[in-house]
């Protein structure tokens, strides 16, 4: 299930870029589906980045400093709900500067 | 006798932690990520110490403070000067922190007091004492040393029940990310034993990742875009190409993945070069991928023919190679190790966790020295430790600080984990006897906490992990809603319309969720059939006409700019903002066509024709009360009902005399009065009908289970408890549909039970002989005549058919239920 989230995600980035939002009706629809099945998808994109989140990989550009910024997400947060506990299921690949 | 059970294998860039149970071995995860290896990395960051994938993260920035590969050094009195603690710190105190990090992998309940920890074929005796001393200060009594080798051959032989009768000859391949290694094992019925080995300590697999970077990913861009020196600008420390080169890479490792699986693979560049986006793609063929690593593989060949010829064998000798290390994976290794030696090579085992596994094994045969004894000190300290922590159990925020006052000199070091792996505070000094620490939440959800606190020497002395914090849920500065905000859907089983929550009292405004549902009824257009979207406030296990309605919206056939199909999906998003407007935005999939309405308190709509509507569905049941009530003389009871009647009867005449333009607040009074007589009639049955309900379900259960219990019927079993398994919840809800549901549910096993077996309809049709409601009781006493004379001749596959002819005789009330519950009833919501 992750690579399917995945790849929605990707398609989604890429939409987004290409400035097409016709389409975010149904990629809302489908998050909203993953959610239901107990997915928790998280894109961190323009969060300050802490060395004590341990749900991202991250390739860090420059100096870590306080102002650093998740600039980029090439894979986001999954979390999953399973008996009532939440699980980290993907790690984030981000790039900060 | 208890044996040591667990091990470690303490590599050069990854370690890992297993245990032995009962013939069975498991890798534990790193509670904080979802992988089985701990990169063998430290940072030290003044007063807070990263271990781990995190301490990676500052390798660019604080080189210095950085300390990784110190396996290397062992047995060296080489230190490593950490400026940002001002201290020396020796390989043996760097390596005991990682077994320390690696024992939190550990339950806490689990008690770790000996431990083999696996140590590469060339370490001396000076290197293999430093690490039982890095062993011992990480707190374990007693160390086994093991070889990586050996530790490798006994994952294959305890996984591939190989037997050895006379002497063999083994190869270990050790192949990793940054190292490599080659071993030369004697291996006989009784024993494992290293006789030589060789390696490079800066050959792996990331060589591979940088090669296939400069080679075909470089090449490719430089010629699309008239590029130059592109692979040199990429490492410079002052480039422009801002990241990129860790792109590269990640794309590099997902394509030789890949390769080790298939042919050839699609590399597909998606970047942001000089301010211009870049997408292409371009196929990478393995024989490419081979050609590149070719070089390097063959450098590894060298190492293995050096071995065998140093020791005075001949290849054929060589009766077979294990290959460990993820760089193994690569499938021209496996070939050319097989062209080379000629030997079987085999790649069966797990090449990451081999090594760890095989220790694993053998600390499970190891027999342990140390008694649980040493317990005792930890737990006095941990009783004597007394602390305070303050922090709120619920917030809006996305991180909430959480402060701690210890009074104790036995900590003086604390760590707080999310315990879904998301954050990790590292170690980090108490300051005056106490901590603050901002932790981020994840949102609309429960986060929970475990605070480590340690002492001087990073041991745990006290765990706390009773933290719990709710994000997104009541705070005294947010407006928490007085009541649940439902919507009116059709529930067709039933017949009648139902309310279903949106938004639960108590939840903090501003509150927005997208709710998707089918179309129930199909709405031509230019038809005079409508859906209706209604939005009521008030206890969602009520009467939909007994809340008040805050939004409605009418969406008729002649608003359609294309018929609405039953069955499509109508997504409708329902916003109650902080000053309680409510927005509601519905969009009809098959018509591609968005409705959108804003209501607030001024503006409320509110129609006659579906006041007139609820009323004579309420009264339709309240009528249908009183009749029997009277009949049970119930006197009082329906006493009280028939001044609901009356009432409600009031209200419809008053309302047939205000146009449905009506502007005066006529319309909302009646609207109100309509309400209050729906929540007394509600008040007054809700009870007695759930109670009802709860009894059919009773009865339904017991005689479902006394079909399930007759031989032949277990595979029912499963079904059926899959059915009940939250019969309580919905017991205890008191929302009489979800009881109706699950009663349904049970009749349909019911009936699957029975119709499974022709003999279960001999009750079934002794059962209808008292019947007397038969539409045609001529047509029923001739198949009732049939039915005696297969009863007799035990044909039970004609009494089956009698009973369904019997059955059709008789009045559908479900059906008539449903006739009534017509078109213009209903939401048009499912």
């Amino acid at each position: 299930m992750t690579e399917i989230i995945n790849q929605i995600f990707a398609l989604d980035l890429k939409m987004k870029k290409e400035n097409n939002d016709s389409a975010n009706r149904y990629l809302d629809r489908i998050y909203y589906e993953f959610e239901s099945m107990g997915f928790q998808i998280v894109n961190p994109v323009g969060q300050s980045y802490r060395n004590e989140m341990t749900d991202v990989d991250a390739n860090i550009l420059g100096e870590l400093n306080k102002k650093s910024k998740i600039t980029k997400v090439l894979k986001p947060v999954i979390y999953h709900l399973e008996n009532n506990e939440t699980k980290l299921l993907q790690k984030g690949i981000v790039i900060v500067e | 006798m208890k044996t040591i059970n667990f091990a470690i294998d303490l590599g050069t860039t990854n370690s890992l932690i297993a245990k032995y149970d009962d013939g069975n071995v498991k890798i534990y995860n790193n509670p904080l990520g979802l992988k089985q290896t701990l990169p063998s990395c430290i940072a030290f960051r003044g007063n807070r110490t990263v271990i781990g994938d995190k301490a990676l993260d500052y390798l660019e920035k604080d080189a210095e403070n950085i300390c990784m590969l110190f396996k290397r050094k062992m047995g060296t009195q080489d230190t490593y000067f950490v400026p940002s603690i001002d201290k020396e710190l020796s390989p043996i105190e760097l390596s005991s922190l990682i077994l320390k990090e690696l024992k939190n992998f550990v339950n806490d309940e689990e008690s770790l007091n000996s431990i083999v920890i696996t140590i590469p074929a060339s370490f001396d005796t000076i290197q293999s004492n430093a690490t039982k001393k890095a062993g011992y200060m990480a707190g374990f009594k007693e160390v086994v040393l093991l070889q990586e080798p050996i530790a490798a051959c006994l994952a294959f032989a305890n996984t591939s029940a190989v037997e050895v009768k006379e002497k063999q000859h083994w190869i270990v391949y050790d192949f990793g990310g940054g190292t490599f290694d080659v071993a030369l094992v004697e291996v006989n019925d009784r024993e494992l034993k290293v006789t030589d080995n060789l390696g490079d300590n800066y050959l792996g697999g990331a060589d591979f990742d940088n090669l296939i970077v400069e080679n075909l990913i470089v090449p490719f861009i430089e010629e699309k875009l008239n590029l130059t020196n592109l692979w040199k600008d990429l490492k410079s420390k002052t480039t422009h190409f801002k990241g990129l080169y860790f792109e590269f890479l990640k794309i590099a490792e997902e394509a030789k993945k890949e390769l080790s699986h298939y042919e050839e693979t699609e590399v597909e560049i998606d970047i942001d070069i000089k301010g211009e986006n870049f997408y292409e793609q371009f196929i990478i063929k393995r024989e490419q991928f081979e050609n590149l690593i070719s070089l390097k593989v063959e450098q590894t060949i060298t190492f293995i023919q050096d071995v065998i010829k140093n020791n005075q064998l001949l290849n054929s000798q060589i009766d077979r190679v294990i290959l460990i290390g993820g760089s193994t994976y690569v499938p021209l290794i496996k070939k050319r190790i097989s062209e080379a030696i000629g030997v079987e090579v085999n790649s069966t085992i797990d090449p990451t966790s081999a090594v760890v596994l095989g220790a694993a094994y053998y600390a499970g045969s190891k027999p342990a020295t140390v008694l649980e004894n040493e317990k005792e000190k930890d737990t006095v300290i941990e009783n004597t430790l007394d602390f305070k922590l303050f922090y709120e159990q619920n917030t809006r925020d996305l991180e909430e600080l959480i402060t701690g006052k210890i009074n104790s000199d036995g900590a003086s070091s604390f760590r707080i984990m999310r315990k879904d792996g998301g954050y990790d505070s590292g170690v980090k000094l108490l300051e005056d006897g106490g901590f603050s620490e901002f932790v981020p939440l994840l949102e609309g959800r429960l986060n929970v906490f475990k605070i480590q606190l340690l002492n001087s020497a990073h041991d745990v002395v006290k765990v706390i992990d009773t933290i719990t914090v709710n994000q997104g849920s009541y705070n005294v500065q947010g407006q928490p809603l007085p009541n649940d905000i439902c919507m009116e859907v059709d529930d067709i089983d039933a017949s009648t319309t139902r309310l279903e929550k949106v938004f639960t009292k108590g939840s903090i405004l501003p509150l927005k969720k997208k709710i998707y549902k089918t179309a129930s009824k199909t709405i031509l257009q230019q038809s005079k059939s409508n859906l209706i979207i209604n939005i009521i406030e008030g206890k969602s296990k009520g009467l939909p006409s007994s809340g008040l309605s805050i939004g409605y919206i009418e969406i008729f056939g002649k608003d359609l700019e294309e018929d609405l199909i039953k069955g499509t999906d109508i997504e409708i998003e329902i916003e109650v903002t902080e000053s309680r407007d409510l927005k509601i935005n519905v969009f009809l999939q098959s018509c591609d066509q968005e409705f959108k309405n804003v209501f607030s308190e001024s503006e409320r709509a509110i129609s006659i024709s579906k006041i007139n509507m609820e009323i004579n569905t309420i009264l339709g049941d309240v009528e249908a009360l009183i009749q029997t009530n009277n009949s049970e003389e119930n006197f009082e009871y329906s006493h009280q009902l028939e001044t609901i009647r009356v009432g409600l009867i009031e209200t419809q005449i008053a309302g047939s005399l205000i146009n449905e333009d009506d502007v005066s607040d006529a319309k909302f009074q009646l609207d109100d009065r309509k309400r209050k007589l729906i929540q007394d009639f509600d008040d007054l049955t809700r009870n007695k009908l759930i109670a009802n309900e709860i009894e059919t379900y009773n009865d339904t259960k017991s005689s479902l289970e006394y079909h399930l219990n007759i031989e032949g019927n277990e595979r029912f079993q499963e079904k059926y408890g899959r059915i009940i398994k939250n019969e309580r919840e919905v017991i205890n809800s008191g929302n009489k549909y979800l009881i109706r549901a699950k009663i349904k549910e049970l009749d349909e096993l019911y009936d699957s039970v029975i119709q499974s077996s022709d003999e279960n309809f001999i009750s079934y049709f002794l059962n209808l002989k008292f019947c007397t409601e038969f539409s045609n009781q001529r047509r029923a006493d001739k198949l009732f005549k049939q039915g005696d004379e297969a009863l007799e001749k035990q044909d039970y596959k004609s009494l089956r058919h009698i009973v369904y002819g019997l059955s059709a005789l008789l009045p559908d009330y479900e059906k008539e239920k449903q006739k009534s519950f017509k078109d213009d009833s209903r939401t048009g919501l499912g």
